[in-house]
C-alpha cells in the first residue's frame, strides 16, 4: 500500500530508470522544435495569444541574460582611472547627465499638465439620436416619450412624474450609485458612491438628466479617504472625470480631479 | 459508515488553466455567429446566453472543489487534527472561504451584466458588455491563483495520506526516534517503512495491516518524539502527538535500554512521564528493544528504571524484544499487544447501553424445582435384564473366551435366529486371500435375481434408450392376462365376419369412393400447378365466355359419381336474371354514331386532333415505344417511386446550435 512520499522513496531505494538521464536532455532539446511546430500550425486568435506570450517569455529571458552579462563584465572590466578618459568617452558623461534634465523636465510639463488639465481634455459629443430612444405612448399621434440608453444618476430622493408629464424615462436598469474613482497620486482605485452629475460635456440637458459619458465630471463622496481641506476639515465631495463608457463596460471607471 | 479516502478529490486547476478551460469551454457549447441586422431581441438573447453559461459553468466547477474537499467539522478528529497540523486549519478554512465568496462574486458580476444587456441597443454594445462579463469573472477568478495552488497541494498530499481507519481495531506505535518503531512494523506487517539509522527518518504517519486470531489489525508507526512541551514540537512530531490523541487503540511505548538511539534510558523514562495523560483509557505496552544488546550486561540503575515503568504496563511486564534476531520476541509483543486490546475493546462494549440489547437476548432457562419428589429415568424391566445379562456375559467372557457360549447365548437373545456371527460371510478380501491367483472378482454372483439368469448379458442401453427404463418384471403376467382375453373374444364371435353381406350396393360405393379419391387428387395437383390461392387475372386474359350450362353440370356432376342418367329433359333450376326486375329506363340515352352517348361532348384527349383510326393506332404504337424507354426500362428507381429519404438528416441534427429552438433550424 504506497503512503506518504512513496515515489521519492522508491527513487532513494532504486534510483530512477536507466535512460531517464538521456530521455530529459532530449526533450529539452526537442522543445524548441516543437515549439516552432506549434507557431507555425496555430492560426487566428490563439496564435495572436501565443505569439504574445511568447513575446513576453523572451523578452525576459533577454533581460535575464543581459544581467547575467553585465554582472560579469562588471567584475572583469577595468575601470578606467580618474582624469586619462580617452577622448571618444568624454562626451558619454554628459549625454547621460542631458538624458536626466530631459525625463526631469518632461515630467515637471507632465505635473503642470495635471495641475490645470482636465484628463480627458476632448470628448466626443453625443447626439440625441444616440441618447434618447423614442418610446410609444397611446395609440396614436407622435412618440413623444424617450428612454435614456446610457448610464445615469439618479438621487436616492426622486420620484416619478405621473406619465403624462414623464418625458423622460431612465430606466433602473441603467442607473448606478457608484463609481470607481482612481486617485492619481496614490494610483490606487477605490470604489466610492456618487453624489452628483456636475456636468455633462455633451449638453446641459444630458447634466440636468444626470446621464454619465465617457468625460462627464461627477461629484463623488470621499469621506472614506479621510482628506483634509488646509483649514482642517475633512472633505466629503470632490469631482471625479469619467474616462470610460459605462454604457458599454457596465461600470463607471473615473480619476480624481485633485488640484482645482 | 464514513469512509476516510481522500483520493477521491478532484484535480484543482491552476487559475489560468481554470479561466483556458472555462472559457473555451463557452466559446464551443455556445452559438458563435451573430449579425447586426439580426433584431436586437435576438442579439441579446446571443450575449446573454454566453454570460449566463460562462457564469454557471463557473459556479458548478467551484462548487465542485467545495463540495469534495472534506470539511474540518465534518470529519474524524482524528483527520481534522492531523488537518490542521499539516495544512493549518486556518489557512485552509481561509482558502476555501475565498473560492465560496468567488463563486458569490461570479454570480453577482452575472446577474449585473445580464440586467444591463437587456437594456443593450446594438450589437456592439451588447458584445461589449458581455466581454467586460467575462473579464471580470475571469479577474475574480485570476485573483483566487494563491488558493486554488494552496488547495492542490493539499490534495494531493492528502491522496497520499495512509487510510487510517480511526474506528478499527488499532495498535499505535511510539517511542523516541530510532529506538526501533519501523523495524518493528516491517516485520509484523506489509508496511515497507523506510529504516535509517539516524533519527526522524520516518516523517509522518505510515500503516500496516497484519492478521491476528482471524481478525485483521491495523498497526500505525508514529515518528520519534522528543521530550519537550506541547508547543516546542515541530509538525513531524505533532503528526505521533494526534494519533496518540485521538485514535482509541492500544499503545506500544518502545524504549531502548541500550542506548544506542542516543538518548538516555533517564530521559526515555522522562518523556513517558510526560506524555502518559495521552495513554489514559488505553492499553499500554511497555516494550524494550533491542534486547540482543542489552541482554547480558544490563546495569542495576537501568533495571530499577524499567522495573518502575513496568508498573504502568498491562501486566505489570515490560516485553524484551529484539527486531534483530528474536523473531519469537517480535510475535510475542505483537500476540500480547493484539490480545490486550481485543480485550479492552470487548470490556469497553460491556459498558456502553448497546450490549444490553444483545445480552437481552440470550437467556438460558433454567427450571426450578417443582418439589422434592425424586423422578428417576424408567427402564424397562426386560431392558434391566438383558443389560444384566449383557454384563455377565461380558464377565463370563473374560474369564473364558468360547465361542459356542456366545452363540448360545446370541440364539437365545435373537429367538431362534442365527446370529451373524455363526455364518459370517466371507468378503470377497478374504476370498481373494485364500485362492490367491486364481481370484477373479465375481460381482454378478450376488445379484437379486434367480440362479441361472445372473449370468446374462444385459446390455444397458438399446438404440439410445435406457433399458431400465423400459422393464417391466410382471411382463409375462400381463401376457397372459392379454391372450386369455383374446381367447374369450374368439370364444364369444367378436371377429365373426360378414364377409358374405357384400352385395352390389356396397361395391357400387366403393367403385364411387374411389372415383371420389381420384378426383380429390387431382383437383389438388391441380391447385398445387397453379401455386396460389388467390385467383390471378393477367392482362391477357380474355373475357369469360359462358361457363355454367347443363352440360357442363351434368358432365361435372358425373365426373363426381352421381347418377345423371334420365335427366335429358329435367329442368335445372334456372336463376332469374336481373333483367327481370329492372324497371326500364325512363328515357333511352341517345347515342351518336360511334355509340358514344351524346352528352359527353368533349373528344377524349388521345383522340383529339388525330386524324383517323389508322393514325390513332400508329400514335398509339409511337407511345408505347417512348414509354418502353422512358420508364423502368432498367427497373431503375424514379420519381415516382415511394422514397424515404434518410431520417435524420445529418444538418438538422449536428453541429452548434443556434438561438433558435431544437426543432427549428
Amino acid at each position: 500500500m504506497p503512503q506518504n512520499e512513496h515515489i521519492e522513496l522508491h527513487r532513494k531505494r532504486h534510483g530512477r530508470r536507466l535512460d531517464y538521464e538521456e530521455k530529459t536532455r532530449k526533450k529539452a532539446a526537442r522543445e524548441p522544435k516543437k515549439r516552432a511546430a506549434t507557431a507555425r500550425k496555430l492560426r487566428g486568435l490563439k496564435a495572436k495569444i501565443y505569439n504574445k506570450r511568447r513575446f513576453s517569455e523572451k523578452v525576459q529571458l533577454r533581460k535575464k541574460i543581459k544581467a547575467f552579462e553585465e554582472k560579469s563584465t562588471e567584475t572583469t572590466l577595468d575601470r578606467p582611472e580618474d582624469g586619462a578618459l580617452p577622448a571618444y568617452l568624454l562626451d558619454r558623461q554628459d549625454k547621460q547627465t542631458g538624458k536626466a534634465i530631459a525625463a526631469q523636465v518632461k515630467q515637471k510639463q507632465k505635473d503642470k499638465a495635471a495641475k490645470y488639465n482636465v484628463p480627458l481634455p476632448k470628448v466626443r459629443m453625443q447626439s440625441e439620436n444616440e441618447v434618447f430612444r423614442p418610446l410609444k405612448s397611446g395609440k396614436r399621434g407622435k412618440s413623444w416619450k424617450r428612454m435614456v440608453t446610457k448610464v445615469t444618476y439618479v438621487p436616492d430622493d426622486f420620484t416619478r412624474k405621473p406619465p403624462k408629464f414623464e418625458r423622460f424615462i431612465r430606466p433602473t436598469g441603467l442607473r448606478f450609485k457608484k463609481a470607481h474613482v482612481t486617485h492619481p497620486e496614490l494610483r490606487t482605485t477605490f470604489c466610492l458612491p456618487i453624489i452628483g452629475v456636475k456636468r455633462n460635456p455633451s449638453s446641459t440637458m444630458y447634466t440636468s438628466l444626470g446621464v454619465i459619458t465617457k468625460g462627464t465630471i461627477i461629484e463623488v463622496n470621499i469621506s472614506d479617504l479621510g482628506m483634509v481641506t488646509a483649514g482642517g476639515k475633512i472633505v466629503w465631495g470632490k469631482y471625479a472625470q469619467v474616462t470610460n463608457n459605462p454604457e458599454n463596460d457596465g461600470c463607471i471607471n473615473a480619476i480624481l480631479l485633485l488640484s482645482k | 459508515m464514513v469512509q476516510y479516502n481522500f483520493k477521491r478529490i478532484a484535480v484543482v486547476p491552476m487559475a489560468k488553466d481554470f479561466i483556458d478551460v472555462i472559457l473555451s469551454k463557452t466559446q464551443r457549447k455556445t452559438p458563435t455567429v451573430v449579425h447586426k441586422q439580426y433584431k436586437i431581441g435576438r442579439i441579446r438573447a446571443f450575449y446573454m446566453r454566453k454570460v449566463k453559461f460562462t457564469q454557471s459553468n463557473f459556479n458548478e466547477k467551484l462548487t465542485s472543489i467545495l463540495s469534495d474537499f472534506p470539511k474540518l467539522e465534518e470529519i474524524h478528529p482524528f483527520y481534522s487534527d492531523l488537518m490542521n497540523v499539516l495544512y493549518d486549519r486556518d489557512h485552509y478554512k481561509l482558502a476555501l472561504g475565498q473560492i465560496n465568496t468567488a463563486r458569490h462574486l461570479i454570480d453577482n458580476v452575472a446577474k449585473d451584466y445580464v440586467r444591463l444587456l437587456k437594456y443593450g441597443d446594438s450589437l456592439y454594445r451588447c458584445k461589449q458588455l458581455k466581454r467586460a462579463a467575462l473579464g471580470r469573472m475571469a479577474t475574480i477568478m485570476k485573483k483566487q491563483a494563491q488558493s486554488l495552488s494552496y488547495l492542490e497541494e493539499v490534495r494531493q498530499h492528502l491522496g497520499r495520506l495512509p487510510s487510517i481507519d480511526p474506528n478499527t481495531r488499532t495498535i499505535l506505535i511510539t517511542g523516541f526516534p530510532n529506538v526501533g518503531k519501523s523495524s518493528f512494523i516491517n516485520k509484523i506487517t506489509r508496511a515497507d517503512v523506510e529504516v535509517q539509522p539516524y533519527a526522524f527518518t520516518t516523517k509522518s504517519l505510515y500503516v500496516g495491516h497484519t492478521d491476528h486470531k482471524y481478525l485483521r489489525w491495523q498497526f500505525i508507526d508514529t515518528p520519534g518524539i522528543l521530550d519537550h512541551p506541547l508547543e516546542e514540537r515541530n509538525t513531524i512530531e505533532m503528526q505521533a502527538i494526534t494519533a496518540l490523541a485521538h485514535l482509541r487503540a492500544a499503545v506500544l511505548y518502545m524504549m531502548d535500554p541500550s542506548e544506542q538511539c542516543g538518548y538516555t534510558l533517564e530521559a526515555q523514562q522522562a518523556l513517558f512521564e510526560n506524555i502518559k495523560p495521552l495513554f489514559a483509557n488505553k492499553p499500554l505496552i511497555v516494550v524494550a528493544n533491542k534486547a540482543d544488546i542489552w541482554r547480558d550486561d544490563l546495569t542495576p540503575e537501568k533495571r530499577a528504571i524499567l522495573e518502575v515503568m513496568a508498573r504502568d504496563s498491562v501486566d505489570e511486564t515490560i516485553l524484551e524484544m529484539s527486531n534483530k534476531d528474536d523473531d519469537d520476541s517480535v510475535n510475542r509483543v505483537k500476540v500480547t499487544a493484539c490480545d490486550k486490546l481485543l480485550q479492552h475493546r470487548v470490556e469497553q462494549k460491556f459498558q456502553t447501553k448497546k450490549t444490553d440489547s444483545i445480552l437481552n437476548r440470550i437467556h438460558v432457562a433454567e427450571p426450578a424445582k417443582r418439589d422434592t419428589l425424586e423422578r428417576p429415568p424408567c427402564i424397562p424391566v426386560a431392558a434391566l435384564a438383558k443389560r444384566q445379562q449383557k454384563k455377565q456375559k461380558a464377565l463370563e467372557g473374560d474369564d473364558g473366551e468360547n465361542d459356542e457360549d456366545e452363540n448360545e447365548d446370541g440364539m437365545m437373545v435373537d429367538g431362534g435366529r442365527p446370529t451373524r456371527n455363526s455364518t459370517k460371510k466371507k468378503s470377497e478380501r478374504e476370498i481373494e486371500l485364500e485362492m490367491g491367483d486364481d481370484y477373479i472378482l465375481d460381482l454378478n454372483k450376488k445379484y437379486l435375481v434367480k440362479e441361472d439368469e445372473k449370468y446374462d448379458v444385459i446390455p444397458e442401453f438399446i438404440n439410445g434408450h435406457n433399458l431400465a427404463d423400459y422393464i417391466d418384471p410382471d411382463i409375462m403376467k400381463k401376457l397372459e392376462e392379454l391372450e386369455k382375453e383374446e381367447e374369450m373374444r374368439e370364444r364369444a364371435g367378436y371377429y365373426g365376419s360378414d364377409a358374405e353381406s357384400d352385395d352390389e350396393n356396397v361395391k357400387e360405393i366403393h367403385e364411387l369412393a374411389e372415383k371420389i379419391r381420384i378426383k380429390k387428387k387431382l383437383m389438388k395437383n391441380e391447385q398445387k400447378l397453379q401455386g396460389t390461392k388467390k385467383s390471378v387475372l393477367p392482362r391477357t386474359t380474355e373475357p369469360k365466355k359462358r361457363e355454367r350450362s347443363v352440360s357442363r353440370l351434368k358432365r361435372e356432376f358425373e365426373d363426381l359419381g352421381v347418377d345423371m342418367e334420365g335427366t335429358d329433359d329435367a329442368h335445372f333450376a334456372r336463376t332469374r336474371g336481373r333483367s327481370g326486375s329492372r324497371k326500364p329506363a325512363l328515357k333511352k340515352a341517345r347515342m351518336d354514331s360511334e355509340g358514344r352517348v351524346r352528352s359527353s361532348s368533349r373528344t377524349p384527349r388521345d383522340e383529339s386532333g388525330v386524324r383517323d383510326p389508322s393514325m390513332k393506332k400508329k400514335l398509339g404504337k409511337l407511345q408505347k415505344k417512348v414509354q418502353n424507354q422512358k420508364f423502368n426500362q432498367f427497373g431503375k428507381s424514379g420519381e415516382g417511386d415511394r422514397h424515404i429519404a434518410t431520417k435524420m438528416p445529418k444538418h438538422l441534427f449536428s453541429g452548434k446550435r443556434g438561438t433558435g429552438k431544437t426543432d427549428r433550424r
